[in-house]
């Protein structure tokens, strides 16, 4: 199945028919199409344990990303640690023990300050497309990649980028530092999928065999590598979910940053008095 | 003379000093204008700090109203249960509780733009941003201010969108056991009125910029807004200012002689994409020491204190002239004086005693060159004086020619002649007694040119004895020359002096008596006296084309 890249639609039936299209087409590449195929559903847990990023560094007083920046009394610790939103930026993947073939264009949404999904595992060779949904323009750029040069995408308008080989890739926009992407090229990918707000996710992978099961954040795996054999039947493993964060691990990096905040704060108030 | 000098000695220390006191001045006003200026622009960009982070804080106290309200809250949580879309009851919900809450804010505390945002980043309603009308899946939860509200902080931003907005965002609770259900973003775009309004409050000029643009700006009356454009022609320099690059302020930079600026790195996002403000203030520096005069204004020059300085001004000129009077101008009146007297013939010589400084020794110099003149006999005369000038037009036959008998061609040709007046026996020399230096012998006159030396040398005849000239003179010298014994006694002499220079020229003189003679003189003597207004006629004997001729002096006095 084509996407209908090129056509000269009115912008709101052309973004519609570029989302839907472009999202068939996932799920037509990582879901099997024949009767043949099997899902696989499964939970990643401790993904809260995870920090992203781009909100880490922007909470950095080095970074000067605000002039104040407090944390509300009634909100729980355990939520005010900035974990990842799971739906676009924990990808699971399956991977099959040989190389895959390039799936359609893939969708790429561009809007809120982010990219959605966050992460992207593809094989080799897939043709992403990226779509404004912002009401102002957007300068992406891969870095430190040839084929993808700032250049200017306008609201509603697309831009297209073949990922040329396997690798970590990174997407940036000159306009919003806050917009980071990351495109993993994986020639063995079978098969993705995006888990919800609770963990749980559903994947599909067109023919039997043995996969391995592996999250990936911010370009790089997290948690152990799963093995799993799929047979004709769903496989469930939400009993043995995917453990991609440690909680005492983030314990210790919470306390750390708590005391490093501290630090900072009560140098702040020495230099303030200075 | 020695005070004068003194005081154009003083004047000139007093402007030199005067000058260099206005450089030093205006460096000095220069340097303390260039420190105050710095001071007062780090003091306006410190203010505009503050001024910014307080508003953030005021506003996000703002969003507490919208936080409480319990159907924002309800229908996030609504819009968080359903993955795939936003409900559209939420939307609309969420919408009217908005404006419910917007309506209560206090006015000048409110938002341009106010967004609930649930869990997933989604925008379930917005007031006041009209870009994203239709968008269904508009967000924006990738923004760490957003993100950070939805994890439980309170904070502010700099998003640089579509237009520039200052952001604070809190988080709103659904239950307290679960993580919030949303947040709340408050935006303002930063334009002019906030400008404006960020002006008006802090008295600073400032402007926003980002992008390489002005993005807004304002100042208070007596800056002129315009100027604030300049700065964008300085900010592809900027990067280069390393205090700017590392700490976010900049130095001070002048552009273009107008403004004085100071850059500040907006906090947020806009710190990364080169966003931020200019405070600025016009230089108040002058280009040179009449550069005061073009900077104070009527306050200055109150306390300028004009009558102090007119008046010093006005003392030390009379002062000056006071000087010169008594050095320059009464000596030189004294020294004018006497020498009218002295031309005037008053005086026998100057008399240095009345004089001061140089004009004593001017007049010693004077006095002895005289002395020295006539000691050597006279000077040459001055100049040659025409008859005409002073009997008038002359006739064709002179009056002259009727002192030649009758019959006589050779006396009528000898008198129609053109007749001079020659030597110095003219009125002004005549009348003057010249000093006689001291020991000296008495001068005699200098001869009149051709005519001295032929009475002196000239045989005379029995009949008309020739007459030696300086033995006609009268006895009490050139002194009594023209105003001595009546004309009679003078015609005489001439009578004889012309009857033995016709015999000199070998002229007849039978028949050529002293009556005919003497009447002659007196009716010419009366034409020229009714002529010329003179008191009376000198006349002389000359030889001219060797013949004996007569010269007529009229003397005024």
């Amino acid at each position: 199945m084509k996407a209908p890249y090129g056509l000269r639609l009115p912008a709101m039936t052309r973004t519609a028919w570029v989302r839907v299209c472009g999202w068939a087409a996932l799920l037509t590449v990582f879901v099997p199409a024949s009767a043949d195929a099997a899902k696989l559903r499964g939970r990643v847990d401790g993904f809260r344990n995870l920090l992203n990023p781009v909100w880490a560094e922007a909470r950095d007083p080095k970074q000067h990303g605000y002039s104040f920046r407090e944390p509300v009394p009634t909100v729980r610790a355990e939520f005010r640690r900035l974990f990842p939103l799971a739906p676009k930026e924990i990808c699971v993947a399956a991977l099959a023990a040989g190389p895959q073939k390039a799936p359609p264009p893939v969708l790429v949404r561009v809007g809120g300050g982010r990219t959605t999904p966050v992460t992207l595992v593809v094989p080799p060779g897939t043709r992403l497309t990226f779509q404004n949904t912002d009401p102002f323009k957007h300068r992406l750029h891969g870095v430190g990649i040839p084929t993808f040069q700032p250049a200017d995408t306008v609201r509603g308008a697309n831009r297209e980028w073949l990922v040329p080989g396997a690798g970590v890739y990174e997407i940036r926009d000159e306009l919003a530092p806050s917009l980071r992407m990351w495109v993993v090229a994986e020639p063995t990918v079978a098969g993705i999928a995006y888990p919800s707000m609770k963990g749980d996710f559903s994947l599909s992978v067109e023919q039997p065999g043995d996969y391995t099961l592996q999250a990936f954040f911010a370009g790089k795996k997290v948690g152990p590598a799963v093995p799993v054999t799929v047979k004709d039947a769903d496989l469930d493993l939400t009993k043995t979910p995917l453990k991609v964060g440690d909680e005492k691990a983030a314990a210790a990096a919470d306390k750390a940053e708590a005391e490093k905040a501290k630090a900072d704060a009560e140098s702040d108030d020495k230099g303030g008095e200075k | 003379m020695v005070l004068s000098r003194f005081w154009y000695a003083l004047l000139g220390l007093l402007f030199g000093a005067a000058l260099f006191l206005l450089h030093l001045a205006s460096s000095m006003y220069n340097r303390a204008g260039m420190r105050a200026r710095a001071e007062g622009l780090s003091s306006d960009a410190q203010v505009v700090s503050w001024y910014l982070r307080d508003d953030a804080r005021q506003r996000s106290a703002q969003l507490i109203p919208f936080a409480l309200e319990p159907d924002v809250a309800k229908y996030l949580q609504k819009s968080n249960d359903s993955d795939a879309k936003v409900p559209e009851d939420a939307r609309g919900k969420l919408t009217q509780a908005l404006n419910r809450v917007n309506a209560q804010i206090p006015k000048g505390l409110g938002f341009d733009s106010v967004f609930a945002v649930d869990q997933n980043g989604r925008v379930v309603a917005y007031l006041g941003y009209e870009q994203a009308s239709g968008m269904e899946d508009f967000e924006l939860g990738g923004y760490p201010v957003v993100a950070d509200a939805l994890h439980g902080y309170v904070r502010d931003d700099t998003l640089v969108l579509d237009r520039m907005y200052r952001v604070v965002a809190r988080p709103v609770e659904y239950d307290l056991a679960s993580m919030p259900a949303g947040a709340i973003v408050g935006a303002r775009v930063i334009d002019d009125r906030f400008a404006r309004e960020l002006s008006q409050r802090t008295g600073a000029a400032v402007a926003f910029y980002a992008n390489g643009q002005r993005a807004a700006a304002a100042s208070p009356a007596d800056f002129n807004t315009a100027n604030l454009d300049a700065i964008v022609g300085d900010l592809t320099d900027l990067e280069q200012d390393k205090d700017y690059h590392d700490k976010g302020r900049s130095g001070v930079r002048e552009i273009g002689g107008l403004i004085a600026v100071q850059y500040t790195r907006l906090p947020g996002e806009a710190w990364q994409l080169g966003a931020g403000y200019a405070v600025a203030r016009q230089p108040a520096a002058v280009a040179g020491p009449l550069g005061f005069f073009s900077k104070a204004d009527d306050k200055d020059k109150k306390q300028g204190n004009l009558p102090l300085s007119v008046l010093a001004a006005v003392l030390a000129a009379g002062l000056g002239i006071l000087f010169t009077v008594f050095e320059h101008t009464r000596p030189l009146r004294v020294f004018k004086n006497e020498a009218a007297k002295f031309a005037a013939g008053s005086v026998e010589q100057l008399t240095p005693s009345h004089f001061r400084g140089i004009f004593r020794k001017i007049a010693a110099d004077v006095n002895d060159g005289v002395d020295k003149q006539l000691a050597k006999g006279g000077g040459p005369r001055r100049g040659p004086a025409d008859f005409k000038e002073v009997l008038g037009d002359i006739p064709d036959q002179p009056v002259m020619s009727a002192f030649s008998l009758p019959g006589d061609a050779v006396a009528d040709a000898a008198g129609s002649g053109p007749l001079s007046v020659g030597g110095p026996s003219s009125a002004g020399s005549g009348a003057r007694q010249l000093p006689t230096p001291p020991g000296s012998a008495p001068r005699r006159l200098p001869r009149p040119p051709g005519a001295a030396a032929a009475p002196a040398s000239a045989p005379v005849t029995p009949a008309a004895p020739a007459v030696n000239l300086d033995a006609t003179m009268p006895a009490g010298g050139l002194a009594e020359w023209g105003s001595g014994p009546p004309d009679e006694t003078e015609w005489h002499d001439v009578y004889k002096e012309f009857v033995a220079t016709k015999q000199q020229c070998g002229e007849t003189v039978d028949g050529f008596t002293y009556e005919k003679f003497v009447e002659r003189l007196r009716k010419n003597r009366d034409a020229l006296v009714q002529r010329h207004g003179a008191k009376r006629v000198k006349f002389g004997v000359y030889v001219k084309d060797g013949k004996a001729a007569l010269k007529a002096n009229p003397i005024r006095e």
